[in-house]
């Protein structure tokens, strides 16, 4: 842990802070959750990274999509990405969000999460073990480091190619368009 | 002339220190709560880094309102700590006493319940109705509690109350007043917002309830917010019962004693529903308040 | 002299509108406005006069006095401006109305006549003006017709035992004393026996209390307040009520005076303690029926019940810090009550309904009565800076001091179930979601918002500076014979600490102002419509996402059963079985000649047999 630098956190605060302090919201997406538990309680004990759940998108920084993505999920999905606050970054969690993984063939899950909300990793696996997780952490923080988790700033730059995918995908949508183009 | 220099340098202290125990104690709490679930547990500026971080969030805003009911309520949960003897710390003590305190700590939820209200969410709503619902539940033994405290030392001033213990015993040993002393002990987890009664903001029921939409630098107010009302309700309790202190220190290390005692029960306890929590508070607690206060009144005359 | 032209101006100013009004509408409107203002430049003129007038009108072999002293003139400046913010309320209001030339004169009426109640100098004057204003308020809460009818029958029928009940009072007064001066028999009233003392306050005290809605007295309240025309349940719970409070400060002190009534009794059973502990239930226990109501107009009765109780727990006390609280008391809840009725009235205008279940999210439709509302709310919470604490605070550091713990926590619980509903109004009516079908609210309309902004700016004002009005308020302590209080025009110094309230204003003023610079100057915030609300992830449910139908459902669980209104049951048993006697007695009355001849037959013999047993004539 590099927490003891103090001349890096007075030279890029926000870095230090959104590195240390990510909350991750508690959305179980899909069977990918079962792992999670076991990491925010005492045996693997994520809040000694700065990971802990929170409860509304509204204080969340960090979505782990866990398990495969139903049509059905992937309006929760994209509701909720939508109401976080920036910056924010998404962690795809085994193999489905990836290629579809065991459900290449499904007529009712998402193939390519990429196309729906910008990912900035993944853990491959059926399902990964919580050690995963905290890896995954751990490789984000250098991400965020050298300024490439940048999924949000993607979303915003590229907003009407994710928009018309998940019009595609899900029909008519509620909600008007986070970014309104002129 | 001096004496106004020292006057601005304690109010500009006092909250300043408030500030620095109550974000102290936010840390404490998750560190020993984690030993206690034997886990490690984050770091002790943990806080820090989580209001860093909200600090360069980008927040979402319903309204003016919204805005303003939070600062309301900072502001509020600030002045009450400029009437709170703090060790020798106390600006402001002499502009009403106790009667101003009660009203003052008013202001911060009712800050909240209007930033809140702002929020059109249900969660919001249901969270501000359960937390008015609990305040009236500790109110009932808290304010015989603190009439008693009143009455037995015939002031309403706390540093009169501090300087009495001072000068004879704490009044958590001393004859009436120790059932009042345990009687503000067992709602303390109540007025501090901790487990078994933090089901106002109860994060699997009511997402959060009043912080449901709070995010960024909202949140990050709301955290300082909970700081000082940690600090606000610790401090009351160390000044009326367990003496005060003469300087800031020993006052310090009385409130950790006091903190990590709660925090034990915070760690190891579920969670009330709203009926059972009033049900409780309204037992025993406020029979042991009333007898001390029917004791104190028998004496008196 | 000038009281006369007072009276005249205001009664015959009614009338002159009523005619007017047959004429022209817009005339009728502007008169209505003028008089009222003209009263209150009169009666802001009179200020420090003080005077008794005597007119020998030989009415029964009485003379009929009129008297300004420091009480009636602070009561009388209440009056006239209270009646001319809702004249000017009335003006919107009652727009598209029916008989709304009767509605003005009725409304002008009733404040002609609580004028002549404080100006009253002896008890048959008081009596006729009281007499005039308790049926003009009858007429205009039955105004609505419908629900109205009843709520006005039981209004009446409780004023008029009370009425009853002060005749008789006066009657055994003015065979006692041989006058109906009220300073002459505050002069004579010492040479009474105790017993006789306590006959007098208790029959006084019934009428009064009736009036001003003491516990076992105030069923008639509810009704009456939610059923009238809202600026007239505005006059109704600001300044109506508050003629019983002047009728009891004027029995209380004025006539028996402050010895003879602490002396009366001694210990647990002395009149005042019980008095104390009738103000302090009144506290209790409707402003917890008031948390269970989803009238908005409802709630705001029973909230009235409620701080009347402080205001008779106050004067009842009998210290000068209890006195002022309590007339403090009565001159804020005149203002706050009157705001949160003008408010609730402008939202029942535009929206038709007052229903606090399926209103919601006026904020942003109507933000100058939501501000106003939001004012109203602290002040009748007793937020400091707002004038409802300074009164409040007197009330409670009087009981506290004086070693009355258990009457200071029935004050100070009263306060918390303040919050309480206090919140559910403001919640249900103005926060939270906006329902669909008002989307297209518009606006209250400028005579709606200019009395609340008067009310909030008054409100305000008297919180900052609490000296302006305590300053009258200790003058009229001092002639009561207490001692005089040490007034600035900061608050008020007093043995044990000072009630500062600029020292309070400026630390919340910067407080505030740091934490909105530390505000402004982190990220800004994406500001968001009311639908992007957090609803786990599906999109907000419209009309449906508002917390409203039992906002309290734990603690109405557990405190309903505890609340069922019994008084209101006895009384109506009381009327039911009149009634049934009443129709048994009516059976005498068959319509059968040959039961009459019997009846006749049947008496004749019994007188007969009398005489010939015992000889009586």
């Amino acid at each position: 842990m590099d927490r003891n630098q103090i001349t890096k956190w007075l030279k890029a605060p926000a870095k230090m802070a959104n590195k240390y302090s990510l909350h991750a919201i508690y959305f179980c997406t899909g069977c990918g959750i079962i792992e999670v538990p076991p990491v925010i309680t005492a045996r693997w004990d994520a809040e000694r990274f700065g990971v802990i759940p929170v409860a509304t998108p509204r204080q969340a920084n960090l979505f782990l999509i866990t398990g495969y993505v139903s049509v059905k999920t992937l309006r929760a999905i994209i509701r909720t990405y939508e109401q976080m606050l920036e910056p924010k970054y998404v962690i795809g969690f085994g193999s489905c969000p990836i290629n579809g993984g065991m459900y290449w063939d499904s007529y009712n899950t998402i193939k390519h999460l990429d196309k729906y909300i910008p990912v900035d990793g993944w853990i491959a696996g059926c399902m990964p073990r919580p050690e995963a997780i905290i890896v995954a952490v751990t490789h984000l923080w250098t991400l965020i480091d050298k300024d490439m988790a940048n999924g949000y700033v993607k979303y915003r730059e590229n907003y009407e190619y994710y928009r018309r995918n998940q019009e595609l995908a899900l029909g008519k949508l509620e909600w008007p368009p986070l970014y309104p183009t002129e | 002339m001096e004496s106004m220099v020292a006057k601005i340098t304690q109010i500009i202290l006092s909250p300043v220190l408030a500030l620095i125990v109550g974000v102290f104690f936010l840390g404490l709490a998750r560190k020993i709560m984690a030993r206690i679930h034997w886990r490690y547990g984050p770091p002790l500026i943990q806080p820090v880094i989580d209001m860093i971080k909200l600090f360069y969030q980008k927040g979402v805003s319903h309204g003016r309102i919204f805005d303003l009911g939070i600062i309301l309520s900072l502001a509020g949960s600030i002045v009450v700590v400029l009437f709170l003897p703090f060790g020798r710390i106390a600006p402001l003590s002499n502009s009403g006493g106790l009667l101003v305190i009660l009203y003052m700590m008013l202001l911060a939820p009712l800050g909240m319940a209007l930033s809140g209200g702002q929020g059109a969410n249900p969660n919001i709503s249901i969270g501000i109705s359960r937390k008015l619902i609990l305040s009236l539940g500790y109110e009932a033994p808290l304010l015989l509690i603190l009439l008693a405290v009143m009455t037995h030392y015939k002031t309403i001033s706390i540093v009169e109350v501090v300087s009495a213990q001072q000068s004879t015993s704490w009044s958590i040993i001393s004859f009436p007043l120790f059932l009042s002393g345990l009687s503000y002990f067992l709602i303390l987890p109540a007025i501090l917002g901790i487990r078994p009664f933090d089901v106002s903001s109860a994060p699997q029921e009511i997402s959060s309830g009043p912080m449901a939409e709070y995010g960024g630098k909202y949140l990050a107010l709301a955290t300082i917010e909970h700081a000082f009302v940690l600090f606000i309700s610790i401090a009351l309790f160390v000044n009326l019962f367990l003496g005060g202190a003469a300087n800031p220190f020993i006052f310090f290390v009385k409130m950790l004693v006091v903190f990590v005692l709660g925090l034990c029960v915070n760690a190891v306890f579920p969670r009330f529903r709203i009926e059972q929590a009033i049900k409780y508070l309204w037992k025993w607690p406020t029979l042991l308040a009333f007898v001390s206060l029917i004791i104190i009144m028998a004496i008196r005359s | 002299m000038s009281l006369e032209i007072l009276l005249i101006i205001a009664f015959g100013g009614a009338l002159f509108t009523y005619l007017v009004g047959k004429v022209s509408y817009k005339g009728r409107d502007f008169l209505a406005v003028a008089i009222s203002l003209a009263l209150v430049a009169f009666v802001a003129c009179l200020y420090g006069k003080a005077g008794e007038e005597t007119f020998y009108y030989g009415f029964l072999g009485l003379n009929l006095v009129l008297r300004l002293n420091m009480l009636s003139w602070f009561f009388a400046i209440a009056i006239s401006s209270l009646g001319a913010l809702c004249t000017i309320f009335s003006l919107s209001y009652m727009k598209a109305r029916e008989r709304t030339d009767f509605y003005f004169l009725m409304m002008l009426l009733v404040n002609a006549a609580m004028l002549g109640i404080v100006l009253a100098g002896d008890l048959i004057s008081f009596y006729i003006f009281w007499e005039i204003m308790s049926w003009s308020a009858f007429l205009l809460i039955s105004y609505n017709r419908g629900p109205a009818l009843a709520a006005g029958m039981k209004y009446i029928i409780m004023s008029i035992i009370g009425s009853v009940c002060f005749l008789v009072g006066m009657l055994s007064l003015y065979v006692s004393f041989d006058t109906l001066n009220i300073s002459q028999i505050a002069s004579v009233i010492g040479s009474a026996s105790s017993g006789y003392i306590l006959f007098i306050l208790t029959v006084f005290g019934i009428a009064f209390g009736i009036k001003n809605a003491v516990l076992p007295f105030h069923t008639w309240l509810p009704d009456a307040h939610s059923e009238a025309p809202a600026p007239f349940s505005a006059v109704l719970s600001g300044i109506l009520i508050k003629m019983g409070t002047y009728g009891f400060l004027l029995v209380l002190y004025v006539i028996v005076g402050l010895k003879l009534f602490l002396g009366l009794g001694s210990g647990i059973f002395s009149f005042h303690s019980v008095l104390c502990l009738l103000g302090a239930v009144t506290i209790i226990i409707p402003t917890f029926i008031a948390v269970l109501q989803t009238d908005a107009k409802r709630l705001l009765a029973w909230s009235t019940i409620g701080q009347a109780g402080y205001i008779i727990l106050g004067i009842a006390f009998g210290t000068n810090l209890a006195l002022a609280g309590g007339i403090f008391h009565f001159f804020n809840h005149a203002l706050f009550k009157a705001l949160l009725f003008f408010a609730v009235g402008a939202v029942e205008f535009r929206t038709q309904t007052r229903d606090l279940d399926s209103l919601g999210g006026l904020a942003k439709k109507m933000p100058v009565v939501f501000i106003a509302t939001l004012v109203g709310i602290c002040a009748l919470i007793g937020v400091p800076l707002t004038s409802g604490f300074v009164s409040k605070w007197l009330i409670y550091k009087t009981l506290i001091l004086e070693g009355s713990p258990f009457l200071a926590f029935f004050a100070l619980a009263g306060t918390w179930g303040t919050i309480l509903y206090s919140y559910k109004l403001i919640h249900n009516v103005f926060l939270g979601q906006l329902p669909e079908k008002y989307k297209t609210v518009e606006k209250a309309p400028f005579s709606m918002q200019l009395p609340v902004v008067v009310l909030s700016v008054a409100i305000l004002l008297f919180g900052i500076l609490p000296g302006i009005p305590l300053k009258v308020i200790d003058l009229v302590g001092v002639s009561f014979g207490f001692e005089i209080l040490n007034v600035t025009l900061r608050g008020i110094v007093s043995e044990t600490g000072t009630l500062n309230t600029i020292n309070i204003f400026s630390a919340v003023l910067v407080a505030a102002a740091l934490v909105w610079l530390v505000f402004r100057s982190t990220t800004k915030s994406v500001p968001v419509t009311q639908e992007d609300s957090y609803a786990a992830g599906a999109h907000t449910p419209v009309d449906k996402y508002h917390y409203t139908v039992e906002f309290y459902n734990p603690l109405q669980k557990m405190i309903e059963p505890f609340l069922r209104d019994v008084i209101d049951e006895f009384y109506y048993w009381i009327a039911s079985s009149v009634r049934s006697l009443a129709s048994g007695v009516r059976r005498i009355y068959s319509g059968d000649v040959g039961n009459y001849v019997m009846y006749i037959i049947l008496f004749l013999s019994l007188l007969i047999f009398v005489q010939m047993k015992w000889k009586v004539w």
